[in-house]
């Protein structure tokens, strides 16, 4: 009896296309929004915690707090301490620190032959290798002589050397450093390999050079922008900031004088941003499933009235309340079930075409899937029960002589 | 077959009361076929609907079978309906958009017989109206006397022991009112009980027994001729 069901129900929307085709447009706008909604959120938090943990866990910023260079005059008291003798007190005073690594940036222009590139100059330590999990390519990174006497060397990111020199291999061309009116030429030592992103940026766009020739051909200042440090190990990750912590506080007796920052809490805060968004838009979508289901509560409702002679028709001949009532039930689920399934494709594609345009994978969760369907059914069902038992309920002899 | 006692029909629109039908009793045999004449509004299709089990009556008592239907439920209706009455209305009532074969193979659905069994009994009944050629047809594809054979082809699918025929050739040329009746005919002579309503004199005479009904009452009995 339910499978002759499904074949009348079947049989009145096919013969009804165009109206059938409207009434699930709803249900699948509301599904393809969930599906790529959730998709392209799911795959986008996949790319970015994957190449934040690509990092290490046991990474850590230290910078000066917001309040620095208020006023344009004085800094926070935070602006005298953080200097290279900040980094050095933190490696010996905090045993759960590994290796401290300055990191000053500032941008500029690099002139090599005819090419010109806006970079970043990263000036550092050696430690920052390690600390970051990055290593050279080719040729080698500074050493502690060229710390020691602030030489003219660099070291380009992956992506730095092959814009500016192509195939060509950068090692041992001069190449200008512009900035601020200044020109400062550099003998170019080493390329890095290449490098995700993590909270260190994009560490593929930049140049390093030592702290020194920074501070001293740069920056002018002994000012150091901010510090990485590492754990001993990704357990003792925590143990390290509360240290670094406590003696900095010790230092500035004020927390709002620095920041610390560790990749636990920057994917902890990433997670967060994106369960939010999620949610929020799933939300959204969720809306226009349940305007969907009033989509397909309409249009049922229509259905009822434009087929009440059948429905006379059909009591006439015999058709006790449940065969109406499950006719009618089963014609919005069926639009629900199609809608659902269509709107999982373009769902589908949405996401897919999204992550081919930000280059990453497409993950698609099959609860997701089958969340979104069972919603849709849920809708068709809840929806389609009413116009189904007004249906059922009709008067034989009433609509009978319905015009 | 089948009694009606004093049967009443009061139609209740507000504050208006209509009475339909005022105390209606007749006894109608089986393999009978009675005709019910009268004007307009007299409550012929009113005292059809309470016969077809479509409606109950306000008062009174109607004995199908020797079973008071009177006051049955809804879904209890449905099924007498379903097994023991086959309708013919004036105007066909076939469900649009659907094949002549499938029409005729609902009733036989909703009396829970197999696919392939009802296909059997559907295209049987079909030729036997003289349909056979035009099983896949679609319904709005076929002329009105052929509609109305499939109609008739539809009342006798599940083997009913009463049809009733509301005007069936209210909506027919004269020709093709011949053809109906003829296949009305041949079906009282093969033992069918058949009540229906009509307008006409010259279609109330294939019956053996006229009932006028005016204003909800039986006004007069007339036997067209013995039972065959
Ligand atoms: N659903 C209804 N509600 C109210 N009054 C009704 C209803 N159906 C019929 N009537 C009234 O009952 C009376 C009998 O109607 P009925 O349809 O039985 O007449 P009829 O003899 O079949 O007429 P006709 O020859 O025109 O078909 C009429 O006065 C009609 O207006
Ligand atoms: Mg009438």
């Amino acid at each position: 009896m339910l499978f002759e069901t499904i074949k009348i129900a079947l049989r009145s929307l096919f013969n009804n296309k165009m109206r059938t085709f409207l009434s699930m447009l709803g249900i699948i706008i509301g599904v393809g929004a969930v599906i790529a909604v959730i998709s392209i959120a799911v795959s986008s938090r996949e790319q970015v915690t994957s190449s934040i943990s690509q990092m290490g866990s046991n990474l850590i910023t230290i910078s000066p707090g917001f309040r620095r260079g208020r006023f344009g005059g004085f800094g926070s008291s935070a602006d005298n301490i953080f200097t290279m003798e900040l980094g050095e007190s933190i490696v010996n005073y905090c045993p759960a620190v590994k290796a401290v690594a300055p990191n000053n940036q500032t941008s500029g222009y690099l002139i090599a032959a005819e090419n010109n590139y806006r970079v970043n100059i990263v000036g550092t330590t050696i430690d920052y290798l390690e600390i970051n999990n990055y290593s050279v390519a080719s040729g080698k990174f500074f050493s502690q002589y060229d710390l020691d006497n602030a030489t003219d060397v660099m070291v380009l990111g992956s992506e730095l050397a092959e814009e500016l020199f192509g195939r060509q291999s950068p090692l041992g061309n001069k190449i200008t450093f512009y900035y601020n009116n200044q020109r400062l030429v550099f003998k170019i030592i080493g390329v890095m390999e290449e490098k995700g992103m993590g909270i260190t940026g994009n560490l593929n766009g930049s140049a390093y050079i030592p702290i020194s020739t920074y501070l001293n051909k740069i920056s002018g200042s002994r000012h150091i922008d901010s510090f990485f440090a590492q754990a001993n190990s990704s357990e003792e990750a925590k143990l390290a900031v509360s240290q670094i912590d406590y003696l900095l506080f010790k230092y500035t007796g004020d927390r709002n004088e620095y920041r610390l920052m560790s990749q636990d809490q920057l994917l902890d805060t990433i997670n967060q941003v994106t369960v939010t968004m999620t949610l929020m838009l799933s939300g959204i979508a969720g809306i226009s499933l349940l305007v969907g289901g009033i989509g397909i509560m309409n249009i049922m409702l229509v259905s009822v009235t434009e087929r009440t002679r059948e429905i006379g028709i059909r009591k006439a001949l015999g058709a006790k309340r449940k065969h109406i009532l499950s006719q009618f039930i089963v014609e919005a689920l069926t639009l629900s079930s199609i809608g659902g399934i269509i709107g999982i494709f373009i769902g589908y594609f949405i996401a897919y075409g999204v992550a081919n345009m930000g280059g990453w994978v497409l993950v698609i969760s099959l609860p997701t899937v089958l969340l979104a369907f069972g919603f849709s059914l849920i809708v068709g069902l809840f929806f389609g029960i009413y116009p189904a038992f007004k249906a059922s309920k009709l008067d034989p002899v009433i609509a009978l002589s319905y015009e | 077959m089948l009694r009606v006692e004093n049967l009443t029909k009061v139609y209740k629109n507000g504050e208006i009361e209509v009475e339909a039908l005022r105390g209606v009793s007749f006894e109608v045999k089986t393999g009978e076929m009675l005709a019910i004449m009268g004007p307009s509004g007299s409550g012929k299709s009113t005292l059809m609907h309470l016969l077809g089990c479509l409606d109950t009556p306000t008062g009174g008592r109607y004995i199908l079978d020797g079973n008071d239907v009177s006051n049955l439920k809804e879904d209890q209706l449905a099924e007498i309906r379903n097994k023991y009455i086959g309708f013919v209305f004036q105007q066909f009532n076939l469900l649009s958009r659907t094949s002549v074969l499938h029409n005729v193979e609902v009733p036989l659905i909703y009396n829970g017989v197999r696919k392939r069994e009802r296909r059997e009994i559907a295209k049987e009944m079909l030729e036997k109206v003289g349909l056979g050629e035009r099983l896949h047809h679609n319904t709005n594809e076929i002329s009105g006397g052929q509609k109305q054979r499939v109609a008739i082809a539809r009342a006798l699918v599940n083997n009913p022991s009463l049809l009733l025929a509301d005007e069936p050739t209210g909506n027919l040329d004269s020709r093709t009112e011949k053809e109906i009746m003829e296949i009305f005919l041949q079906l009282h002579q093969q033992g069918h009980t058949i009540i229906l309503v009509t307008h006409e004199k010259s279609i109330a005479r294939y019956a053996q027994r006229i009932i006028y009904l005016v204003d909800g009452r039986i006004s007069r009995e007339e036997v067209v001729r013995d039972a065959v």
